[in-house]
């Protein structure tokens, strides 16, 4: 994998995830910065800080990223959450926009 | 195929612009980052028809309400996150007095429950306690009392709030109303509780733009208790058979009211020369209102009149003249009037009309003449009308015109080809029996329809061929008889195609919904009265869009039906046999 094709999300407590750029794509908000004109340090250093996303939510949404492109492709299997994550899960999808 | 003529009967005329403000969702939070309109329905069992990608909020909510009884509060979350919640569980009918609770203090701006089952008073707590975020509640339909009404007082940011259909409250109830002085929109369809007395209530609503008391059938005598209510632009008073002349007399001095509907009540002429000084006046529906023509008069002098019904007035020529004035007018009903071509010389001078209904009125080809000049009209409704072939070549020319309704007229195959230039049409009603193959042939060159009604022409399967060349059909009705599997042949490749009616073509089988198990994007099919078999049902699978399946009279038994729903057809709501 070649580091200019993956970007790194760092979330609250530090822990780093490395993605495919593509797969964290899906993500509109990642998306913006990695993309938008001008100077966003994500963009030049390609890693993304979520001080306000737990390590299990930020792990939860990598895998969100690559289940939707398997979707995408056709694989539609089913993707699982356990109940005790959902609402905070989907204060990180909100803040994702994805 | 005796079912064909009556279907008329039960044919509502489109009156669009018109039409009754159903009593829809009404929703305050301009949240526009996911929309309500994508009910997760349509992913049920995460089968999901072809491209769309479930966002992670739309399985995150989608778990929610598979998993309702797991959570005990949302009250953490953003307001615009449970107020999406919120609306699922409502849509799909999950929301229960136990999960309600859930959304206690979660700050919602809109609690929409129309008809939704088993709404009480044990609601309104949990409803009250959005408190000022509360902007439009809707309890259309439930059984809330006096005592339920009395919680919504701490909602006082309340703008929309609609009790439509609700008989359980009393006048005592409607004064609790009476507080919430933020409200701009107020409806209580056909309450017996709306009263003279129950609408002193209605003075304090100062804020009010909208009121609608469509068929409440006491309140007569109360419209004094309006006359403060200065920023009024909407009143619905329709169906409501008990006012009369006086109480139009008690709401002449609302000067800004846009709109008024007074459909199907006791006024007379007398009651609508009180509308001289509504200069605002944009919308007047009058339809089935006991009044004559010479009512005109009064109307003719509201300069800023756009939509007009006159529909179902028993109005005759006599007085016709004085509407030759309106020319604002955008939209004329003047259906199933005794109304004859000496009448439509008037509309002669109407140029900015757009729709112009002339439903079962006693019109011929003559008179259309006088409707050549009108070229914006974009809709006209000819339908049991004395119009025939000759009476097109007057209006061929209107090139903006849209939808065209010539069922139950004399026009016959040779008339069509004056339509055939005509391609602005989009949809185009042509349900007579002496509509055949012949005409469909001159029709070729309309490749703008979406919609082609030919429910009782005589198509066969040869005609079928000329369908191809209406590329963007989305809604196609051939019940004539004359269809055997042969002609679906033309009809399976339509890929545009949403609805489609094939019923009373008693020779199709089996082979025909085979052919059709291309047109995924189907959401009415209709193939009732047919040959067709359990063992065709198989074919419907991949048609995952249908809504609406009827396959009544066939060979097919409710349970297989109920079956397929089930393992295949998530979005299926109405089937028959049931």
């Amino acid at each position: 994998m070649k580091k200019e094709d993956t970007v790194k999300l760092i979330s609250a407590e530090g822990f780093e995830f490395v993605v495919d750029k593509e797969a964290a794509m899906v993500s509109q908000t990642i998306h913006n910065m990695l993309t938008s004109p001008g100077s966003f340090s994500e963009r030049q250093h390609g890693e993304v800080t979520f001080p306000e996303i737990s390590t299990t939510i930020l792990e939860k949404i990598c895998q969100y990223f690559y289940w939707h492109l398997q979707f995408a492709s056709g694989k539609e299997t089913e993707f699982p959450i356990e109940p005790e994550l959902t609402l905070e899960l989907m204060m990180a999808a909100n803040y994702l926009h994805t | 195929m005796g079912g064909i003529c009556s279907r008329k009967r039960d044919q509502q005329v489109n009156e669009e612009g018109l039409q009754r403000v159903v009593s829809g969702r009404y929703c305050r939070s301009a949240s526009t980052k996911w929309f309500r309109a994508k009910a997760l329905h349509s992913m049920a069992n995460h089968r999901l028809g072809g491209a769309s990608r479930p966002s992670l909020m739309e399985l995150c909510i989608h778990k929610i309400r598979e998993d309702i009884d797991k959570y005990s509060s949302f009250s953490i979350l953003p307001r615009d996150i449970s107020q999406q919640i919120f609306n699922e569980l409502v849509d799909s009918h999950c929301l229960t007095d136990v999960s309600l609770e859930a959304f206690r203090d979660c700050a919602l701006q809109d609690i929409c429950l129309v008809e939704y089952p088993g709404v009480h008073d044990g609601w309104m707590d949990t409803i009250s306690s959005q408190g000022q975020s509360l902007l439009s509640v809707d309890l259309t339909g439930s059984q809330v009392t006096d005592k339920g009404l009395h919680f919504l007082k701490d909602c006082s940011n309340l703008q929309a709030l609609t009790l439509d259909f609700c008989n359980q409250f009393s006048d005592h109830g409607l004064k609790h109303v009476s507080g919430l002085s933020n409200l701009t929109s107020l409806s209580i369809r056909k309450s017996s509780t709306v009263t003279p007395d129950g609408m002193r209530t209605f003075s304090n609503l100062v804020k009010l733009e909208k009121l609608d008391l469509e068929r409440c059938p006491e309140v007569h005598g109360g419209f004094v208790h309006l006359e403060g209510l200065k920023k009024l632009e909407s009143l619905n008073i329709g169906c409501c058979k008990c006012v009369i002349d006086s109480d139009i007399k008690a709401i002449s001095g609302l000067t800004n009211l846009k709109e008024l509907l007074i459909f199907n009540t006791s006024v007379t002429d007398l009651g609508i020369s009180y509308l001289r000084d509504l200069q605002k006046l944009a919308t007047l529906d009058m339809e089935g209102c006991n009044i004559t023509a010479a009512c005109l008069d009064s109307v003719s002098a509201l300069a800023a009149l756009a939509c007009l019904n006159l529909n179902r007035c028993g109005l005759s020529d006599d007085g016709f003249e004085k509407i030759s004035g309106l020319t604002n007018l955008k939209r004329l009903s003047l259906g199933f009037n005794y109304i004859t071509d000496a009448c439509l010389i008037h509309l002669k001078g109407l140029m900015d009309l757009e729709f112009l209904n002339l439903d079962s009125c006693k019109i011929g080809d003559e008179g259309l003449a006088n409707l050549t000049g009108l070229s914006h009209l974009k809709a006209l409704e000819l339908s049991d009308t004395e119009v025939g072939s000759n009476g097109l070549r007057y209006i061929s020319g209107l090139n903006k015109l849209e939808s065209l309704n010539l069922s139950f007229t004399l026009v016959t195959d040779s008339g069509l080809k004056r339509l055939s230039g005509m391609t602005s049409l989009k949809s185009l009603n042509l349900d007579s029996r002496q509509i055949t193959d012949a005409g469909l042939a001159k029709l070729t060159s309309l490749s703008g329809l979406i919609k082609l009604d030919l429910f009782g022409s005589r198509i066969s399967d040869s005609g079928t061929a000329y369908l191809r060349y209406f590329k963007n059909l989305q809604s196609l009705e051939i019940c004539g008889g004359g269809l055997t599997d042969a002609g679906i042949q033309n009809i399976k490749d339509i890929a545009s195609l949403t609805q489609l009616n094939l019923s009373q073509n008693g020779n199709l089988t089996d082979k025909t919904l085979e052919l059709l198990s291309g047109l995924t994007g189907l959401r009415s099919l209709n193939v009732s009265n047919s040959q067709i078999t359990n063992e065709g049902l198989q074919y419907l699978k991949p048609l995952k869009n249908l809504r609406t399946l009827n396959l009544e009279s066939c060979k097919v038994s409710a349970a297989e039906l109920k079956k397929l729903q089930l393992a295949e057809l998530p979005n299926l709501i109405t089937f028959r046999p049931e």
